[in-house]
């Protein structure tokens, strides 16, 4: 699905350099749900917007779903963004003053879809979020947790191959980062190849695999067995 | 997309209404002021007769008697027997002699005394032909005698309501005449025949009489009339130094324009051998573009007001471009988010060039608004110029197509800055 062969990125200003990845290499297959940690300043989100096609990097080797990224054109890495990869952000990144269906239709105007078939795929993922009925709010008519789930519906509308989440509940309080975290359990059940970003180690326990970057570089590697911690949000949710 | 495209221009003028009002308003004021002078300008500049302004050519004659003239030489008209001279060379294919004055005239059958005044022409036949004068009803002048008339559409239209009048009587001071023909509205900008002492962008005339009976019934020179040596009336001034007749030939070869400078030169060397004029052989045949230019038809002052009204612009394009480029820096975020889900550099720069045409359009309507209210106020303060102040659709099509281009200027550069990081840079 995913592979990365070596990958460095460096940053330089006029006074410093930084290695904010250093050769770094990681493959994650489809169907995996793959948690990155690490202290912050380490090269996470460095490693997440490489992997989502939103930044260079200087040197390595990245191919997503068997094509290789080096020297494609903006249109080419645009497609592919567009049509593989769904992002979703620590901050939510909506449009506030855009309904969610405008939200959630902006991406699939890009890919050209018609209108019967943007309006199809538009309620059919605020529908998984939990949010259809809220179609024509706007965003700040939401919650904190529900705006991340429209982002969540924004990137699941183009049925993308791989989720990418960059501190998805960094700005969520506990009980409504659960409820993101189920959703992610949930579509990654249906078949979603998902990454995610965290500093909460507890989260990332929840996440069957666990990436941990120092200094831009992978320090620290295992996979779990799958835990109950879904289990248990669930009955907390209910509570709610 | 285009229709996404422009959806989304339009919310983003509803979202900054200041700024795009602001951006809008810039614009609109420097194209209009452009837009303006260019009408004035295209009207001054125009060519009245394309189909045969380069084969049109005023004649200038020197046979001033004395050295010192008091006119720049040679003087743009000619004695009475000059003009017969060159009237009867048969080298041009057609040649005009007519000078312009004023009459009085009403219907012969009117029981109303009213009379109205009438700018006349007195010319030769061959004027309409020379000039493309077109006919409503009717012809030409048969002859530069007899009692013959052609009315202008306008004097047509006060006299006989603009009925097709050929065959009519007209009445000028007492005396009958028959109308022969009637033109159409008649619009020359400018007035290539009769363009001397700022005339250029007065209407064309409303009454054409034969040249000699304007001179026996004594009508008076509605133009330059010079002379040394005498005062009498026009009745008997054929044979004397008074110079008033204008001369324009048509002449279709070079050859012909060779023959008949020839010919000027002959008749010109022929009247200083005979001791009739002092100075050096010098006679001119100037085509309209020349002889507008020799007459500075072009108003100079405008010229250099256009260049003025062009910096101007550039001005207000720079003045837009730099509150466009703090709206861009604002969309940064959000345009980073559009190439993040998907979009791709050029979706997001055909999306700027939607909102730039967008804006030029609002733009360039109101700036030609602006312009026709300037043109108008200018008309009002001074009416001399209502034959030039008139937005034509070149200038209109033009003027809108400036706003267009003024408006992508504006754009180009913030879109470009906006757009030149990479996303993750873009979105911070
Ligand atoms: N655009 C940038 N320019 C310069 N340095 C950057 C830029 N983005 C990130 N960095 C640096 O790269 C390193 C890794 O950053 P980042 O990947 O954002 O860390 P994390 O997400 O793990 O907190 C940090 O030292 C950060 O300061
Ligand atoms: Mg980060």
């Amino acid at each position: 699905m995913l592979s990365m062969q070596n990958v460095s990125r460096i940053y330089r200003t006029e006074t410093i350099q930084t290695h904010a990845l250093n050769d770094f290499s990681l493959s994650v297959n489809a169907g995996e749900f793959v948690a990155v940690t690490g202290p912050s300043g380490s090269g996470k989100s460095t490693f997440l917007n490489i992997a989502g096609l939103l930044d260079q990097f200087d040197e390595g080797e990245y191919s997503i779903d068997g094509v290789s990224v080096k020297g494609l054109s903006d249109n080419q890495l645009s497609r592919l963004r567009n049509e593989k990869i769904g992002f979703i952000f620590q901050n939510y990144n909506l449009i506030p003053d855009y309904s969610l269906f405008d939200n959630v239709d902006m991406p699939l105007r890009y890919r050209g879809f018609n209108g019967k078939e943007r309006k199809r795929r538009i309620e059919e993922a605020l529908e998984k979020v939990g949010l259809a009925s809220r179609m024509n709010y706007l965003p700040s008519q939401l919650s904190g947790g529900q705006q991340q789930r429209v982002a969540i519906a924004r990137a699941l509308a183009g049925e993308p191959k791989l989720l990418l989440a960059d501190e998805p509940t960094g700005n969520l309080d506990s009980l409504m980062a659960r409820q993101v975290m189920e959703l992610l359990h949930d579509l990654n059940k249906d078949g979603a190849t998902i990454i995610m970003v965290t500093h909460d180690p507890d989260q990332a326990r929840s996440v069957p695999r666990n990436v941990q970057i120092i200094d831009g570089q992978m320090t620290d590697h295992r996979v779990y067995q799958p835990q109950s911690v879904s289990a248990s949000v669930e009955s907390e949710a209910e509570l709610a | 997309m285009w229709h996404y495209y422009l959806m989304l221009s339009l919310r983003s003028l509803k979202r900054s209404p200041t700024l795009y009002s602001m951006v809008i308003l810039t614009l609109a004021i420097g194209v209009g002021a452009l837009a303006s002078n260019m009408a004035l300008y295209q009207s001054m500049a125009a060519d009245p007769i394309p189909e045969k302004s380069d084969r049109l050519f005023h004649v200038s004659l020197n046979s001033w008697p004395d050295e010192d003239s008091p006119h720049q030489q040679p003087l743009f008209v000619t004695r009475y027997r000059d003009a017969q001279q060159v009237l009867s060379s048969g080298i041009p294919t057609k040649v005009v002699a007519h000078y312009q004055t004023r009459v009085y005239t009403k219907s012969l059958d009117a029981k109303s005394l009213t009379r109205f005044a009438a700018d006349t022409r007195a010319t030769t036949p061959d004027f309409f032909a020379l000039t493309n004068a077109p006919f409503a009803y009717g012809r030409s002048l048969s002859s530069a005698e007899g009692n013959e008339v052609v009315l202008g559409s306008d004097l047509n239209d006060k006299i006989f309501g603009g009925s097709n009048s050929v065959g009519k009587a007209v009445e000028i001071e007492g005396k009958p005449y028959t109308v022969v023909g009637v033109l159409k509205p008649w619009t020359l900008r400018p007035r290539f025949y009769h363009m001397e002492q700022d005339s250029a962008f007065r209407p064309t005339d409303d009454l054409f009489v034969p040249l000699e009976t304007a001179i026996d019934n004594n009508w008076g020179v509605n133009g330059r009339s010079s002379s040394v040596d005498y005062s009498g009336d026009m009745a008997s001034s054929r044979p004397h130094n008074r110079f008033y007749l204008s001369l324009w030939a048509q002449l279709d070869s070079a050859a012909q324009q060779d023959s008949f400078q020839q010919y000027l030169d002959n008749y010109s060397q022929q009247l200083k051998d005979a001791g009739e004029h002092p100075l050096a052989i010098n006679n001119e045949l100037k085509n309209v573009h020349e002889w507008a230019d020799k007459l500075k038809v072009v108003d100079q002052r405008l010229l250099a007001f256009s260049i003025a009204t062009m910096l101007f612009l550039i001005v207000c394009v720079f003045n837009a471009s730099s509150l466009l480029l703090a709206k861009y820096h604002d969309d940064k975020s959000e345009m980073g988010l559009r190439r993040a889900l998907g979009a791709s550099r050029n979706q997001l720069f055909r999306q700027g060039f939607v909102e730039a045409m967008l804006v030029g359009s609002i733009a360039g309507s109101l700036a030609l608004l602006l312009s026709w209210l300037f043109l108008a106020c200018s008309v009002v303060l001074l009416p001399n110029l209502k034959a030039i102040a008139q937005l034509e659709p070149a200038v209109l099509g033009q003027g809108f197509a400036i706003a267009l281009l003024t408006a992508l200027l504006s754009t180009g550069y913030p879109l470009w800055r906006a757009n030149r990081a990479s996303i993750s840079a873009e979105m911070k």
